[in-house]
C-alpha cells in the first residue's frame, strides 16, 4: 500500500520541469516538499494526482498505474478516476467558485466520489469543526476571507477520506499544495497538527510548503527540490543543516545559518514519528 | 438538562432567563449553539424534501397553465369541450366537431411544443453556464442558437440543390439534426476560443459569441437571397421564433431529441456541481472531466438544435430561468436542472399563450415576447458581472 512515483521526467518545450524525481509515500508518512519558486513542487504534486502527463516514469497508487509516460499506457492509466478519488484527496492552492455555494455545501462535495453526502453529515460536521469553520457553515463561500476559504477547502478534502478515522488510514493519501498560504500562524500550526493526526491514523501525507518553520515543526521527511531535481531528501533534520539550505535556496551563508538555527527550534516542537524515533536522525541533528 | 424558558433576553455578554442572569461562558455558548444548530442548518439547506416540493409545485403550475392555455384563444370554448377533447385524445377517438378539432389539432400540439422546447432551452442554458462556469454563457448569446439556425436554413434553402440527399435521408429529423450539427460546431469553436487552461475567459467568450452571431446572421441573410418564394415563407419565422409551425411528426422528433439529452444532463448533475469549483478540483473528486464536458456540451447543442429547428430562435430562456432559480434555490445542479426544465417549460408556455392571445387573431412571434422579458434581466446580469469582473 504505497503511492510510488518512479523516475518522473516532465518538460515543457525544451525546459525541464522535473528531472528524474522518485518518491515513495508509505502509510503514515508526513512528507514536506520544499524548494524555491519554480522548483517544480506543484508540478510534482500534479504528477502524483495524474493530471499532468509524464514524459518518462510512472506513478503507482496502491499498485495501480495512475500516470504513465507511454501514450498507450496512459490511456489505460487512471481508468477508474472515482476509485482514485476515494483514496486520494488533493487540496489545490486556491479554489474559486463559479456560483456562490454555502460552506456546508462545499464541504459536502468532498463526499461526491462516494456519493453518500446525505449519509455522512456527521462526518461533514466533524470536519468543519476540526477546521474551525463550523460557525461559518451557512455563509457563502465567495464572501469568506482567503484563510477561511482555505480552511473550508481543507474540510472538504479531509471529509473525502474521513472513513480512515473510523478504521485505518492505510492506502489513503492526502496531497496538500501550499494550502495554508493565506491562513494565520495559529491556524497554520493547529491545522497541520490535525493533518498530522490523519498521518498517525495511517494516511500518507505529502505537503508542498513554503514555510520551513512549519515543515520543521510538522514533517518527518522532507524532499528538497531545485530546478526540477531532488537536491536532498531524507529526515526532517536536513532542514537544520546550513549547507543544505544554502544549496537549495541559494542563500548566503549567514542567512542559511540563521534559518537552520531557527528550524532547530521548530524541530523541538515536532511530535516526531514513533516508528522512526530510533533512526540516525539524531546524528544529523548534531552535525 | 432542559430549561423551560419563558422570557429570554440577550444583552451583550449577559443572558437573562426567567429573570435570572446567566453569564455566557464559552462552554455554555457551545452547548447553546451547537446542539440543535446542525440539523436546523441542514433543514435550511433541505436539498431533498424542499426540492421535491418545489418541483411538484412548478409541475402543478405547468399543468394548470397548460389547461388555461388550451382554453384561451380566438375561439371561445366551454370547459366541458376541453374535458371531452382531452378524453378523446386519451381514448384515441377520431376528431369530432370543431371544438375538438381546435383543441386537438391546433392548441394541444402547440402547448406540448412550448413545454418541450422551453424545458430543453432552459436546461441547455443551465448546462452551458455550468460548463463554462459563467452565468452569461447562454447558448443564444455565445452563438450556438444562430449556428443551429444557420444550419437549418441551409437545409431549407439548399435541399433542392447542394444538400439534395439530406432531406430525403432523414425526413422530419432533417432539420433538427442539421441544427444540432450547426450548434455543435459553434460550441466546439467557442470552447476552443474561450477556454485557456480550464479557465473560461468570459469577455473572450462573449465577444466570440458576438462574432459568430454576426457571421451566422450574414450567412443566413445570403441564403435568404438564394431562397425562392416558398422557402422564404418557411424561413420568416426563424428570425423571430414561433411555435405556430409545428406538425405532429416534427413535434415527435423534437420531443425525442430534447428528452434524451435532458435526462442525460440531469444524470450528470454531480459533475456540474463538482465543476463549480473548477476542473482541477472536479478531477480530484474523481470525474473524467474531458469526457463529461464533451458529453454535456453535445447534449446542450442537441437540445438547442432541436428547439431551433422547430421553433426558430427563442432567446433568453436559457439565460433567465437558471439565473433566477439560482437566486432562489442556490447552485446545486441536482435540483437546479430538473427545476430549470419545469420552469423553462412553464415560462415558454406562458409566453406563447400571451403571444397568440395578446393581439388575436394576429400571432406574435414568441421570440419577441421572450426578448421583452429577457432583455432587462440580461442587462441586470451584465451590471452585476461588471461589478465583479471589471
Amino acid at each position: 500500500m504505497t503511492l510510488h512515483a518512479n523516475n518522473l521526467h516532465v518538460s515543457v518545450g525544451d525546459k525541464a520541469l522535473l528531472t528524474d524525481v522518485s518518491l515513495t509515500v508509505n502509510p503514515g508518512d508526513r512528507i514536506a516538499v520544499l524548494g524555491s519558486n519554480g522548483a517544480g513542487k506543484s508540478t510534482l504534486l500534479n504528477c502524483l494526482t495524474g493530471e499532468r502527463r509524464l514524459d518518462q516514469g510512472a506513478v503507482w497508487l496502491n499498485k495501480r498505474l495512475i500516470n504513465g509516460h507511454d501514450p498507450q499506457a496512459s490511456s489505460k492509466a487512471d481508468n477508474d478516476p472515482r476509485a482514485r478519488a476515494r483514496c486520494m484527496a488533493v487540496m489545490p492552492q486556491n479554489v474559486t467558485l463559479a456560483f456562490p455555494l454555502r460552506v456546508h455545501e462545499v464541504v459536502a462535495m468532498g463526499r461526491s466520489p462516494h456519493q453518500d453526502e446525505a449519509m455522512t453529515r456527521h462526518w461533514q460536521r466533524d470536519a468543519m469543526r476540526l477546521m474551525d469553520v463550523w460557525h461559518l457553515r451557512d455563509r457563502e463561500y465567495p464572501r469568506l476571507s482567503g484563510g477561511e476559504q482555505q480552511r473550508t477547502q481543507m474540510a472538504r478534502v479531509l471529509v473525502q477520506i474521513w472513513e480512515c478515522r473510523e478504521t485505518t488510514g492505510e492506502g489513503h493519501y492526502l496531497l496538500l499544495d501550499e494550502c495554508f498560504s493565506a491562513a494565520d500562524p495559529a491556524h497554520q500550526h493547529t491545522i497541520m497538527d490535525k493533518v498530522g493526526e490523519f498521518a498517525t491514523a495511517g494516511v500518507g501525507v505529502v505537503a508542498v510548503m513554503h514555510d520551513m518553520a512549519l515543515a520543521a515543526a510538522w514533517a518527518d521527511r522532507v524532499v528538497l527540490l531545485k530546478n526540477g531535481e531532488v537536491v536532498a531528501s531524507g529526515p526532517v533534520e536536513l532542514l537544520t543543516m546550513t549547507q543544505v539550505l544554502q544549496n537549495v535556496y541559494d542563500l548566503p551563508y549567514l542567512l542559511a545559518h540563521h534559518y537552520a538555527r531557527n528550524n532547530r527550534h521548530w524541530l523541538a516542537r515536532n511530535p516526531g514519528d514513533l516508528v522512526g524515533a530510533d533512526e540516525p536522525s539524531a546524528v544529523l541533528f548534531g552535525s | 438538562m432542559t430549561i423551560k424558558a419563558d422570557a429570554v433576553t440577550v444583552k451583550g455578554e449577559a443572558l437573562t432567563v426567567n429573570g435570572t442572569n446567566i453569564k455566557l461562558t464559552e462552554p455554555l455558548i457551545k452547548r447553546l449553539t451547537h446542539g440543535q444548530a446542525w440539523w436546523s442548518a441542514l433543514s435550511r439547506q433541505g436539498p431533498r424534501s424542499g426540492g421535491l416540493v418545489a418541483c411538484l409545485l412548478v409541475f402543478c403550475l405547468c399543468l394548470l397553465t397548460a389547461l388555461w392555455s388550451l382554453m384561451t384563444g380566438p375561439m371561445e370554448l366551454q370547459s366541458n369541450d376541453l374535458w371531452r377533447a382531452l378524453g378523446n385524445v386519451v381514448q384515441g377517438q377520431p376528431v369530432a366537431g370543431s371544438a375538438d378539432w381546435v383543441i386537438r389539432e391546433l392548441r394541444l400540439p402547440r402547448v406540448m411544443l412550448a413545454m418541450v422546447v422551453g424545458a430543453g432551452l432552459a436546461v441547455a442554458g443551465c448546462v452551458t453556464q455550468g460548463v463554462f462556469r459563467n452565468p452569461l454563457a447562454d447558448p443564444g448569446l455565445i452563438g450556438v442558437s444562430s449556428g443551429a439556425a444557420l444550419a437549418a436554413v441551409a437545409v431549407i434553402v439548399l435541399s433542392a440543390t447542394w444538400l439534395e440527399g439530406w432531406k430525403g435521408l432523414t425526413g422530419p429529423w432533417a432539420l433538427p439534426l442539421a441544427a444540432f450539427c450547426g450548434g455543435l460546431i459553434v460550441t466546439l469553436v467557442i470552447y476552443r476560443l474561450g477556454t485557456r487552461d480550464g479557465q473560461t475567459q468570459v469577455a473572450l467568450l462573449l465577444l466570440a459569441g458576438i462574432a459568430i452571431n454576426v457571421l451566422a446572421g450574414a450567412a443566413t441573410g445570403i441564403l435568404t437571397y438564394l431562397a425562392d418564394d416558398q422557402q422564404l415563407r418557411d424561413m420568416t419565422f426563424w428570425s423571430m421564433g414561433s411555435l405556430a409551425n409545428g406538425r405532429s411528426a416534427e413535434i415527435t422528433a423534437a420531443t425525442c431529441l430534447i428528452a434524451v439529452p435532458l435526462f442525460v444532463s440531469i444524470s450528470r448533475a454531480r459533475v456540474l456541481n463538482a465543476m463549480l469549483m473548477g476542473e482541477q478540483v472536479a478531477r480530484h473528486l474523481g470525474y473524467s472531466i474531458q469526457r463529461d464536458k464533451r458529453l454535456l456540451l453535445a447534449c446542450a447543442a442537441l437540445m438547442v438544435g432541436a428547439g431551433v429547428a422547430i421553433s426558430g430562435m427563442i432567446g433568453f430562456i436559457g439565460l433567465v430561468v437558471p439565473h433566477l432559480l439560482r437566486l432562489v434555490i442556490g447552485p446545486d445542479h441536482r435540483l437546479l436542472l430538473p427545476l430549470s426544465a419545469l420552469s423553462g417549460a412553464w415560462l415558454l408556455l406562458i409566453a406563447d399563450t400571451l403571444a397568440r392571445t395578446l393581439m388575436a387573431p394576429a400571432d406574435l412571434p414568441v421570440g419577441l415576447v421572450m426578448a421583452v422579458i429577457g432583455g432587462p434581466v440580461f442587462l441586470v446580469l451584465l451590471i452585476q458581472q461588471s461589478r465583479r469582473w471589471l
